[in-house]
Order: C-alpha cells, then sequence, then structure tokens
C-alpha cells in the first residue's frame, strides 16, 4: 500500500518556491561558511608567518581581518546558516516527505557523520570567536584548521547524499550505501561547490576588508591576497561540463535546450558566475585593482543569483524524479504506478477534503482529492506553475488524453497514477475551475477510451 | 542488553536518548538561563549572558541528531504530525532565528537588554510547546483525519500542560547544574534546582493524572529517575556548603536526565518502525564519533587556559 500523508496547501505559491527558497539561502550560507573557514585559515597562516618581507607589514592586519570576519561567520552563518538547514528539513517534509525519507533510509549513518564533523564545526568556530584573540598561535591556527576541515567534510558527505538523488548508480534498499554515495555526479559536485565556497568567502572578505579601520593602501594589500582565493573560479566552467556530461542523458538535452526555463535558469547561472569570474580574474587578479565595499557586495549578490539559479537546475534536472528511477515527484515510486491504476489513486487515502462543501458533485470531490495526491506538489490550482492555466486552452478531449498519457504529452512528467474514473474527475475539476466554480456541475460519466489511452501510455 | 534497547532498532533508540538528552543540557541552559538573566543582575547572570548565544548553536547543533534519529524510529509518525501542524510547526524556525539574533542582542546592548531577553524566552517557549506538541500528535492516529478534516494547526490533549511544566522544572535545575560548575557563589543556584525538582514533580503529579502510565519493564526506569531526582536534590541542599556535593548532584542529575528520557519514549516504544531495508556506513559513523569526540575534547583543552572573553 502507498503510504499516504496529509498534505499542505501553500496557496498561489508552488511547493517547490517554498522549500528552494530555503534551500538556496542555507546551501549559500553555508558555502559562504566552508569558504570563510579556508580562507581564514590561509590569513592566520600568513599573519603568523608571512611569504618573506614584502609580508611582515600586512601581519597585524591579517590577524584583524581573520578576527574580525569570524565574528561575521558566526552571527551569519552559524545562526541563519544551521537554522536554514534545520528548515529545509521541515520543508522537506512539507512538499515530499517520502522523498527525505528514502534519502533518510539509505544514508542515515552517513547523515549521522555529517552532524558529527557539523558538531566539531560549531565546535571549533565557537571557541575560536570566544578565545581567539587570546590564543597562542599554534592553538588559532590548529583551530582555524579544523574549523575549515570540519566544514568541508560536512560538505562532502551532504554531497554525497544530494548528488545521489540525480544519479543513484544503485537502486536504494540495497545497503550498497557507498556505491550510491561515490556516485557519478559527486566528484563534479563536490568540487565546483568547493570552488564556489572559496569564491564567495573571497568575495565577503573583500566587503569586510573595506569596513576595516586601516588606509587605502593597506585595506588593497589584503583584497589582494583574498583575490588568489577566488582564482579556483576559472575551473569551474570545466567542472560544470564534467557535471553535464555525467548526468543521465535526458537531463541533459532538458538544461541544454529540451525546456526552455530550465535553459534560462542554466544560462543566468553561467552568465552571472562568468561575471563574477572575470571580475575576480581579470581586474582582482591580473589587473590587481582595488575592489570597494559596495563592488564587492554587488559581486555577492551576483553570486547569490548564480547560487539560486544553479540549485534550481540541480532541482529541476531530477525531474520527474525526485530520486531517479526510485520516487517520482509525486512521492509515488515506480512499482507502486501499477497497483494505483487499478484502485485509484485517492482509494487507501484516510484524509479527507478540508473543503470537502466547495465542491458541488462526489466527483470534483474526487477530482479534488486526485489533485492534492497526484498534482499538488509541483503545481497549484490557480497560483504558480497552475493547472487551470496550463490547460485552459485545451479541448475536453485532449485535457483527458493529455492527463492519461501524461509522461507523453511531456516528458517531464511521471506516468498518471491513477485509473480512468480519476482522469475524468480530475480533468472535471480543471474545467469547472476553469469556469470559475459555478455552484452547479453536472456528473460526467468516464469516456472509455481514458481506459485505452491509459494502457497505451504505460506504467512507466 | 536492557530494555528499551533490546530490540532491533535498540542501537538507533540509544542514539536518539543519548543525543536528546545531550540536547536538552543545552536548552535547559538556555531557555533557564534567559529567565535567569532576566530575573536577576548578579556576576553569574552577567557571565550566563555571554554564554547564551554559544549554548544555543550547541543546543541547535545537539539537537539535529535526534531529530535524525527520531525519523529512523517513528518517520510516518513523525513526519504526519509535521503536516499536520503545517505552517504552524515551520514557525519554530523564524522563532529560533529571532531568539537567536535577541540573544546576541542581549548579550551586546545595555539598552536593549530587557526586551531581546523576554523577546527570546518567548521565542523558545513558543518552540517547546510547539516540540510537545508534535510529541504528543505522533502517537494520535487515531485522530489525524478528523484533526486534517477541521483543519486544525493546533493540537492540545489533558497531557500537554503538565508537559510542559515537568519541562519548566527539569530545564531550570538542569541550568543551575551547569552554571554551578563556573561559579563559587552557588547558593541561589541551589535554591532553583530545588525549586525545579519541587516543580518537575507537581508537574510528573499532574501527567500521571491527565494519563501517562509507565508499565512493564519501563517502571524500573521510573525507578532509577525517582532514585536520581531524589539523589540530585538531597545533594542540591549540601551544595551551599560543601563542593564537592556538585559532583553528586551533576552525576545524579545526569542519570535522572537519562532515565527521563527514557521514561519520556517507553509509552512509544512499542510503536518503532522495523527496520526499513539494509543501510551502510555505520563504521563510517563510529569512527567520525570517536574523531569528533576527540576533536572536540581537543578544542576544549586549547581554550581552557584561555580566560573567556
Amino acid at each position: 500500500m502507498v503510504p499516504h500523508y496529509p498534505v499542505n496547501d501553500f496557496g498561489p505559491l508552488m511547493k517547490g518556491m517554498v522549500i528552494g527558497g530555503v534551500g538556496i539561502v542555507h546551501v549559500f550560507l553555508a558555502q559562504f561558511a566552508i569558504g570563510g573557514g579556508m580562507l581564514l585559515w590561509y590569513f592566520e597562516r600568513l599573519a603568523q608567518r608571512g611569504p618573506g618581507r614584502s609580508m611582515a607589514a600586512e601581519q597585524p592586519d591579517a590577524r584583524k581581518l581573520v578576527d574580525g570576519l569570524f565574528q561575521v561567520l558566526v552571527l551569519v552563518s552559524f545562526v541563519l546558516g544551521a537554522l536554514t538547514g534545520v528548515a529545509i528539513w521541515f520543508t522537506t517534509i512539507q512538499v515530499g516527505a517520502r522523498t527525505i525519507g528514502l534519502m533518510l533510509d539509505e544514508f542515515h549513518w552517513l547523515w549521522a557523520t555529517e552532524w558529527v564533523c557539523f558538531s566539531v564545526e560549531v565546535v571549533a568556530g565557537y571557541a575560536f570567536v570566544r578565545c581567539g584573540p587570546r590564543l597562542a598561535d599554534r592553538a588559532r591556527s590548529r583551530l582555524l584548521a579544523l574549523y575549515a576541515i570540519a566544514s568541508w567534510l560536512s560538505l562532502f558527505f551532504i554531497n554525497g547524499i544530494l548528488s545521489w538523488q540525480l544519479t543513484p548508480g544503485t537502486p536504494p534498499g540495497e545497503g550498497r550505501v557507498w556505491a550510491g554515495f561515490f556516485n557519478a555526479s559527486f566528484w563534479p559536485s563536490l568540487l565546483y561547490r568547493t570552488c564556489v565556497a572559496m569564491a564567495l568567502a573571497a568575495l565577503a572578505a573583500c566587503i569586510v576588508i573595506n569596513t576595516m579601520n586601516l588606509d587605502r593602501e593597506r585595506r588593497a594589500a589584503l583584497i589582494r591576497r583574498a583575490s588568489r582565493f577566488a582564482a579556483p573560479i576559472a575551473v569551474m566552467p570545466l567542472l560544470a561540463l564534467w557535471y553535464l556530461a555525467v548526468i543521465p542523458e535526458d537531463s541533459r538535452s532538458w538544461l541544454l535546450g529540451g525546456s526552455m526555463p530550465m535553459l534560462m535558469f542554466v544560462g543566468i547561472a553561467a552568465a552571472a558566475s562568468l561575471l563574477v569570474g572575470l571580475y575576480a580574474i581579470v581586474a582582482l587578479l591580473v589587473r590587481r585593482l582595488y575592489i570597494n565595499g559596495a563592488t564587492a557586495t554587488l559581486l555577492v549578490a551576483l553570486a547569490f543569483g548564480a547560487t539560486a539559479a544553479g540549485e534550481f537546475v540541480r532541482e529541476g534536472a531530477r525531474k520527474p524524479y525526485t530520486v531517479r528511477g526510485a520516487l517520482y515527484s509525486t512521492s509515488i515510486a515506480p512499482g507502486e504506478v501499477a497497483g494505483l491504476r487499478a484502485s485509484g489513486a485517492t482509494a487507501d487515502d484516510p484524509y479527507p477534503l478540508r473543503d470537502a462543501a466547495r465542491y458541488p458533485t462526489a466527483q470534483l470531490q474526487r477530482g479534488a482529492k486526485v489533485f492534492r495526491t497526484l498534482c499538488d506538489a509541483c503545481h497549484t490550482m490557480r497560483g504558480a506553475n497552475a493547472l487551470v492555466e496550463l490547460s485552459r486552452s485545451w479541448t475536453d478531449d485532449q485535457l483527458r488524453l493529455n492527463i492519461a498519457k501524461l509522461q507523453h504529452t511531456k516528458s517531464f512528467m511521471p506516468p498518471f497514477a491513477g485509473n480512468a474514473d480519476d482522469v475524468e474527475a480530475i480533468a472535471q475539476l480543471l474545467e469547472w475551475e476553469q469556469a470559475n466554480a459555478p455552484r452547479s456541475w453536472p456528473e460526467h460519466p468516464t469516456p472509455p477510451q481514458i481506459a485505452r489511452w491509459l494502457d497505451e501510455a504505460g506504467v512507466k | 542488553m536492557i530494555w528499551p534497547f533490546d530490540g532491533d532498532r535498540g542501537g538507533v533508540l540509544a542514539l536518539f536518548v543519548a543525543t536528546l538528552a545531550l540536547h536538552a543540557v543545552f536548552a535547559s541552559y538556555v531557555v533557564a538561563g534567559t529567565a535567569y538573566v532576566l530575573a536577576r543582575k548578579n556576576a553569574i547572570a552577567d557571565e550566563v549572558r555571554t554564554r547564551l548565544p554559544f549554548m544555543l548553536g550547541c543546543g541547535i547543533t545537539a539537537g539535529v541528531a535526534p531529530l535524525l534519529f527520531v525519523q529512523l524510529l517513528h518517520q510516518k509518525r513523525f513526519y504526519t504530525a509535521n503536516l499536520l501542524l503545517g505552517p504552524r510547526w515551520l514557525a519554530v524556525v523564524p522563532a529560533l532565528i529571532a531568539g537567536f539574533y535577541g540573544l546576541y542582542l542581549a548579550k551586546s546592548s545595555e539598552r536593549w537588554r530587557r526586551i531581546a531577553l523576554v523577546a527570546s524566552l518567548a521565542c523558545f517557549a513558543f518552540v517547546a510547546w510547539s516540540w510537545s506538541e508534535l510529541h504528543e500528535l505522533m502517537s494520535a492516529d487515531p485522530e489525524w483525519a478528523a484533526i486534517y478534516g477541521a483543519g486544525e494547526r493546533f493540537y492540545a490533549d489533558a497531557q500537554l500542560a503538565p508537559r510542559l511544566v515537568v519541562l519548566a522544572g527539569a530545564m531550570a535545575t538542569q541550568f543551575a547544574a551547569v552554571a554551578a560548575w563556573s561559579t563559587t557563589e552557588r547558593r541561589g543556584l541551589a535554591a532553583i534546582a530545588v525549586a525545579g525538582r519541587g516543580v518537575s514533580l507537581l508537574g510528573a503529579l499532574w501527567l500521571w493524572h491527565a494519563g501517562f502510565a509507565v508499565d512493564g519493564p519501563a517502571r524500573g526506569w521510573l525507578y532509577l529517575l525517582g532514585g536520581a531526582a531524589a539523589i540530585d536534590t538531597a545533594a542540591w541542599l549540601v551544595v551551599p556548603r560543601r563542593d564537592r556535593a556538585l559532583h553528586v548532584a551533576t552525576g545524579a542529575g545526569a542519570a535522572a536526565l537519562l532515565a527521563a528520557v527514557v521514561v519520556r519514549e517507553a509509552p512509544r516504544v512499542a510503536l518503532i518502525e522495523p527496520d526499513h531495508g539494509p543501510s551502510g556506513g555505520v563504521l563510517a559513523f563510529a569512527i567520525a564519533l570517536v574523531l569528533g569526540a576527540a576533536a572536540i575534547a581537543w578544542v576544549i583543552r586549547a581554550i581552557a587556559p584561555s580566560p573567556p572573553r
């Protein structure tokens, strides 16, 4: 039996927007924290040793930057970053409880390992911010190294779990956790995120340096050092190509023109990254120009845009699955579709409609339950990605046909996981909604051709 | 292996209990500590105020682990309760963020100290209430469909209020136990610890009256809880006169905390879901746990000689 969970309505917001909003902020802050740890370790080493005489004058400033930037890191990343991480968990439950459950079932020990790394990161971070200025050089350096390593390991583990969703390699539930963890997109994804983290840290450091009470020359010296940390941004295009090469062919073709919105987001991510990269490499590294706080902030905002678009692409590339081959975006496993074709999509759903009185017929009520079970994860009725608008120009039979043969209508849609009566119920619901929900609406018998269309479409 | 750790999921349950107890130590310090700083102006309050954001950071980090393990033990119940409370449940995250920044504000600004502490305390109380509500709702499966159909976003059964009273008392005692280690002026903290135990006892009686029952092998844990709490209370009465009694109070308090977590879980041990299938990586976790504990111990040692800011 397919497990049913209560479904919440977020009004005009598509559920993906809810989790996307939280997820993007979290990813951005987490990457800043990871890169920040590495950058501060680098600056601490500069402050303690300095490569030759040229660094001598910068040493106290480097130390000042380390202490100042770490305060920002803790205030922003440890609070907002940590809590948006918890929020992702909660919002993912709202959007796809079965998906997060499947990921946990598969990777709970590695998730627990990630938690250990995060705990070390937090303890090392707080210890540094609280006691760092009073510690001896050796202890400071080691504490920062521990923080940097723990935070990167945290990325290492979570990256394996997230990349598994698109390129699982082996089916879940077989206990081959390492084969799934080191999946095809693990390394390009890990290296790409590491480069992003370093670039973000460099840009954030440039903002902080501009707030430091130093003359321009000394700030410029620090900025030149921080800019070096953005250098790995140069290899990001290669890593992106590597990533594109290893993802499934249908996902790749969809990102590269098969879907206009996806192509647009790929373009936004690439263009924003390119602009940040060009500025970092040409202006900061090659020409050694000064960057003021406003420009650095603008570049961070661009990097945020690139992160947002990139995460959208990563999430979207998985469709019609949330875990490729294992779970559709409807939270139904491929192997369960045939059973639901026989029993109906909502036969085992124990939850009543919250607004049953709104619907004038039992058929429309059934349609509302089908919508809740099969459509609500990605669509709204009248808000973002609205079904009413997507199907408004379709004729009655076209509507039935397109729903019955859903996976053929759009390649990123899953097969319809219900029977012919469910198709007719959701078709009637859409027509009723398009007619602005009149008080009376006739019951429509299910046309016999729907069953044939469902059979022709198959369950895969 | 002793009950309830003798089942198939005993290892996960043990990790859940241990990490939830750890989370409770930090969370108690934050909630009761915020109330203490609001009520008192002394050296202890000053010290506590500077530590609150750090302790909340630790509390949230420690809280992630039981959040992970509860999804293995009670996946369907946890997700269903989350979804039934819906956006109202999601509000715990902005509440924690607001509470977190409130603590930072209280630490850095004398002018905003009081209002920031009141706001933070209100946020934490909301989170504690929401967690207790979720805990109750997880076991209320016969009511789920009706709650969903009615669009209810709040769930209050007879055990919710007494549960919160038990929690409030336990938090006060736990806070006193942690705070007492960094001061020699322990009279006030001892009074808080003893009063906290009294409040918890009254809450426990109320909870029992409201229908909370512990049967079978769980009774052993209840007796352990009672015994440890009694020793803990007696030790606190001696703490103002003898420093060594603090060791006894802390040890007995830790035992009481662990036993209390087991007793809390006892009614739903029978509801634990069977293992969902083979999974790997336990060795990686075990190694990481040992190395992580060693790293944290090293950090504590490294900063120990350095007096905090």
